[in-house]
């Protein structure tokens, strides 16, 4: 009996040999780079220069620049000097995004791209991941098995849809992140079921989410596009690989966290779990949808106004795409993305929407393609339908492009090509870096910090952004007279609501104490002028 | 500042060779998964309907219990193949196991014969010449004493020699007894992956180091290049960089139906001898240099790396921690202490991959694992690879002192119970 127990238990045989590995059936999986057909390198060719001309065509011109912007931007040429902030990096964002941004910057800056200001040459850095999404999602869909024309479609509208061109160009790390998120697509949906392109779909989608943490929504649906499909025999090595690596890059960021000693909230420093606390739970939500005038029903009013037709055409798409089972993923990928829109409550960033902006598209194209493939079976049918079932097909969908779209994207993509919003932006920071001395402290706003800092301050602190004084603590240690040390405060469209929404009660101080000297348009120089008693306090004549 | 700098560029360089090590390991163990694809070239050709060559199959035996020899040399007889010997090759110093060769040689006098070696030195390749000088027919073929073949083996090699051109062809060993110790069931998955994956990967880029069981080779070729070599404590991998040299083609193949069964050593204290043993050989085989005679530069630096990556991988599983802990101690900065981080990508994917080759074992040779396996599989990890540095170390020592003698892996049986359960079950 013990004898027995040592040994292992054994199954039963099963009936006959087990049948050898078997390959995957789906041949149609077949667009490769390495077997290009004659069609589509042209198409790609096409669709490559478009998406040049249009993401470069007056890139600093319009829209004009945001804060946000300087503030990767800045982050960006930190790390050229070996720190991940110009001012305490606290976790807002994992820093990959603007690591990559730095990688390439030195490009256009080495050309003097972008005006001659840093902002500038970064936007051109950006329109190369726009550039690589265009492509990259002209690759998705074919590998969906999309025809070519519709493909070539799917593009087309990510590169002229207005809202896709106004964000696609502007410094947003969710632009960095879009063609990582793509390629793991790509990727998972390799047509050679090789595990080494699941590996890499697994890494791609990691480095997305290190760039923006915001894309993790998709993993999901990645999941869903890599085993969604006829039972291949690699298929549990593939699903452990794509989740064991992608796990395992993405740890690096905690992992860097806790070497820093920020993992967890502590006394006298930042912390990754106080970042991700305040992010999820504690900023200040954007409310419902359904409340008018809830930002959350603004920022959704604001995308609207841009590509109403990209939005609404996605998501009717996106059902569509139920009816066939590869593309099933793009209905998954963009109800997850709707999820946070329609039932959170949470702080809703402007730029969130980006990154299903391709998935819309893609969604377009399939459902296109899925609609084709259904007339195609009519007029198998119905013999003597053909050629009226497929003018009409083209009509429709040619007459729905140019009579709805057309119209209001033609308008706007003009307006964003032609439009020069930043030259009061370009007017102010020159006034400054003529005028003001060097010794001076200014308070900027972050889409001109970087430009005007590295025009000779050199010092984040008497070159100050201007949220620093409220919520980095640093401010106090460096100056002791608290906002009284401040010379000038730049003024710009944004930092009257910055400083209601963030609470910056010090600027509001230097504002309310201060005078316009030099006024651009929506752009004004304020100057200090301290109060008698103050000057006491001060200790300066 | 200096020294600061200097020591960095030590742990990133420190760190980027291990990654480099980790990531061979990763590739070579998961090769044959790459892409089904890889699967079907991986596996036998199909079975010719005639016979076209002739086996001699050599059985070395040294202090072997009988019912061991007699399991092992029955597996032999019993083949479908028909045009087949068997030679018993003993050594004169060891008189019980002669005994024992003798008497079942006396039972099946038309099939088996017995080859007594002379020689003063005692080794396996000696062994094996003295009994290759007695092999009548096409090829001959090295059997393990403690090793089960199966019966179609023979049937399936013959067609792989004749679909495939072959000069060579190395079948699979696989070890059974995953419940015995708790090294045992690692001890397993390592031949799993090795068999199933590794080699395959080596016979794709052309120079494999041979296996010393199961392994098929042309007797004139094997004549030509003089045998094994005497002096070689790994004769198996010997011959095969340099067949691999002479651009012979080698053919590897798997079947889970078609593995011979072996057991695994049945102390840790043999598990260390014998791997001490394996890479002594593989430093005595890189020794000899006979690699470098390889035609391209391409081919010497995949030899180079082939004989190397042994040491490495046992020396990585204790590097990575320590390189970690320097790291982190050492006050570095934060992207360097990162980078001392990344060989732990592919270690850690490599242990993931395990789970699911142990799947893939289990569902090849019907054992009925449970989750406690997969879990002991995980924790045995760090010990298992602690005695393969130990013992890659061992073989370190004893190479520069030209310590060459031979530690023979002891047979116990364990592998037999396996067979009889599976047997049982099976019919």
């Amino acid at each position: 009996m013990a004898l027995l127990e040592l040994r292992p238990p054994v199954r039963p045989p099963d009936q006959g040999i087990r049948p050898a590995h078997k390959a995957p059936l789906d041949a149609r999986h077949s667009f490769t780079l390495r077997r290009l057909s004659r069609q589509d390198r042209l198409v790609m060719a096409a669709l490559f220069i478009m998406a040049v001309v249009f993401s470069l065509w007056n890139l600093t011109g319009a829209p004009s620049y945001q804060d946000d912007e300087g503030t990767y931007t800045a982050q960006a040429f930190s790390v050229h000097k070996g720190t991940l902030a110009p001012y305490t990096y606290w976790y807002d964002h994992p820093p990959l995004g603007w690591i990559q941004i730095a990688a390439l910057n030195w490009i256009p800056m080495l050309f003097n791209l972008g005006d001659g200001t840093a902002i500038g040459a970064t936007r051109y850095v950006i329109a190369a991941f726009f550039v690589s999404s265009a492509i990259l999602l002209y690759m998705l869909a074919r590998r969906l098995t999309v025809r070519i024309p519709f493909a070539a479609l799917t593009t087309v509208v990510f590169i002229l849809s207005p809202l896709s061109l106004v964000l696609g160009r502007q410094v947003y790390l969710d632009n960095v992140a879009v063609p990582w998120v793509l390629l793991a697509f790509y990727l998972a949906l390799s047509s050679r079921h090789a595990l080494a392109h699941h590996v890499f779909a697994g890494t791609c989608f990691a480095i997305a989410v290190l760039s923006k943490e915001t894309l993790a929504i998709f993993g999901p649906a990645l999941l869903l596009t890599l085993i969604n499909r006829p039972r291949w025999s690699n298929r549990a090595f593939s699903v452990v690989g794509f989740l064991a690596v992608g796990a395992l890059v993405l740890a690096f960021y905690p992992l860097a966290a806790l070497l820093r000693n920020e993992l967890l909230a502590g006394p006298d420093h930042v912390s990754l779990q106080e970042a991700l606390t305040f992010q999820f739970l504690k900023r200040s939500g954007s409310g419902t949808i359904f409340e008018t005038g809830s930002s959350r029903a603004e920022l959704l009013t604001g995308w609207l106004y841009f590509d109403k037709y990209l939005i609404t055409a996605g998501l009717i798409a996106a059902l569509v795409c139920l009816f066939r089972r590869n593309s099933r993923a793009i209905t998954l990928a963009v109800a997850l993305f709707a999820l946070p829109i329609v039932l959170g409550q949470g702080y809703l960033p402007a730029m969130y929407i980006i990154a299903v902006i391709p998935f819309l598209a893609l969604a377009v194209g399939v459902g296109v393609d899925i609609a084709w493939s259904g007339t195609e079976k009519l007029w198998r049918h119905h013999a003597g339908l053909k050629n009226p079932l497929r003018g009409s097909f083209v009509v429709a969908l040619g007459g729905s492009l140019v009579l709805m779209s057309m119209p209001q994207w033609f308008e706007q993509d003009r307006e964003l090509l032609t439009a020069e919003t930043n030259t009061d932006w370009k007017n102010t920071m020159t006034w400054v870096q003529d005028n003001v001395s060097r010794e001076d402290v200014v308070l900027a706003p972050y889409s001109m910090w970087h430009d005007l800092n590295s025009s000779g301050w050199d010092d984040p602190w008497s070159m100050i952004a201007v949220e620093k004084p409220d919520l980095d603590a640093q401010f106090d240690q460096i100056h002791p007279g608290s906002w009284r040390d401040v010379d000038y405060i730049v003024v710009g469209p944004t930092v009257l609501a910055n400083i209601e929404n963030l609470g910056l009660t010090r600027t509001g101080k230097v504002l309310e104490n201060s005078v316009p000297v030099k006024t651009f348009g929506e752009w004004s120089i304020n100057k200090m002028t301290v109060p008698l008693e103050e000057l006491a306090v001060r200790g300066t004549p | 500042m200096v020294s600061v700098v200097l020591a960095s560029t030590v742990v990133v360089v420190v760190a980027l060779a291990l990654f480099a090590i980790a990531s061979s390991t990763l590739y070579l163990n998961t090769y044959a998964w790459w892409d089904p694809k890889t699967q079907v070239r991986t596996s036998y050709s199909g079975l010719l309907e005639t016979e076209s060559v002739s086996f001699s199959l050599i059985m070395p035996c040294r202090n072997e219990r009988e019912d061991v020899m007699r399991a092992t040399l029955a597996a032999l007889l019993t083949q479908t193949h028909s045009k087949k010997e068997v030679i018993i090759s003993v050594g004169h110093d060891d008189p019980e196991t002669v005994a024992t060769a003798y008497r079942l040689a006396n039972e099946f006098p038309e099939l088996v014969r017995v080859s007594v070696d002379s020689n003063e030195t005692k080794n396996k390749p000696l062994q094996l010449n003295r009994a290759l000088e007695i092999c009548r027919n096409d090829v001959v073929g090295v059997f393990d004493a403690e090793s089960i073949a199966a019966k179609a083996l023979l049937s399936h090699i013959d067609s792989v020699f004749m679909t495939r051109n072959a000069d060579v062809v190395q079948g699979a060993v696989q070890l059974i007894n995953y419940r015995d110790t708790w090294y045992s069931l690692r001890n397993c998955l390592e031949y799993f992956t090795w068999f199933r994956s590794r080699l395959h990967a080596h016979s794709r880029q052309g120079f494999i180091p041979l296996g010393g069981n199961t392994v098929f080779i042309k007797r004139e070729l094997l004549n030509a290049v003089g045998g094994w070599d005497g002096s070689c404590l790994a004769e198996d991998c010997d011959l095969g960089v340099r067949l691999s040299t002479l651009g012979r083609r080698i053919v590897v193949a798997y079947s889970p139906e078609l593995v011979t069964r072996e057991e695994t050593p049945d102390s840790v204290g043999t598990l260390i001898r014998q791997r001490t043993r394996w890479s002594l050989g593989f430093m005595q085989v890189f020794a000899k240099g006979d690699w470098k005679a390889l035609p391209t530069r391409r081919m010497r630096l995949i030899a180079w790396w082939t004989l190397m990556q042994q040491h490495f991988m046992a020396f990585a599983g204790v590097c990575i921690p320590v390189a970690i802990i320097a790291a982190v101690w050492g006050n570095f900065p934060l992207i360097v202490t990162l980078i001392a981080f990344l060989p732990l990508i592919p270690t850690f994917a490599t242990i993931a991959f395990d789970l699911c080759m142990l799947r893939e074992f289990g569902r090849d040779h019907r054992f009925e694992l449970s989750s406690y396996d997969y879990f002991r599989l995980i924790v045995g990890t760090p010990f298992y690879q602690m005695i393969l540095a130990y013992s890659a170390l061992r073989a370190l020592v004893k190479f520069q002192r030209g310590d060459f003698r031979w530690e023979k892996t002891s047979h116990a049986g364990s592998h037999l119970v396996y067979i009889e359960q599976a047997a049982v079950a099976q019919s």
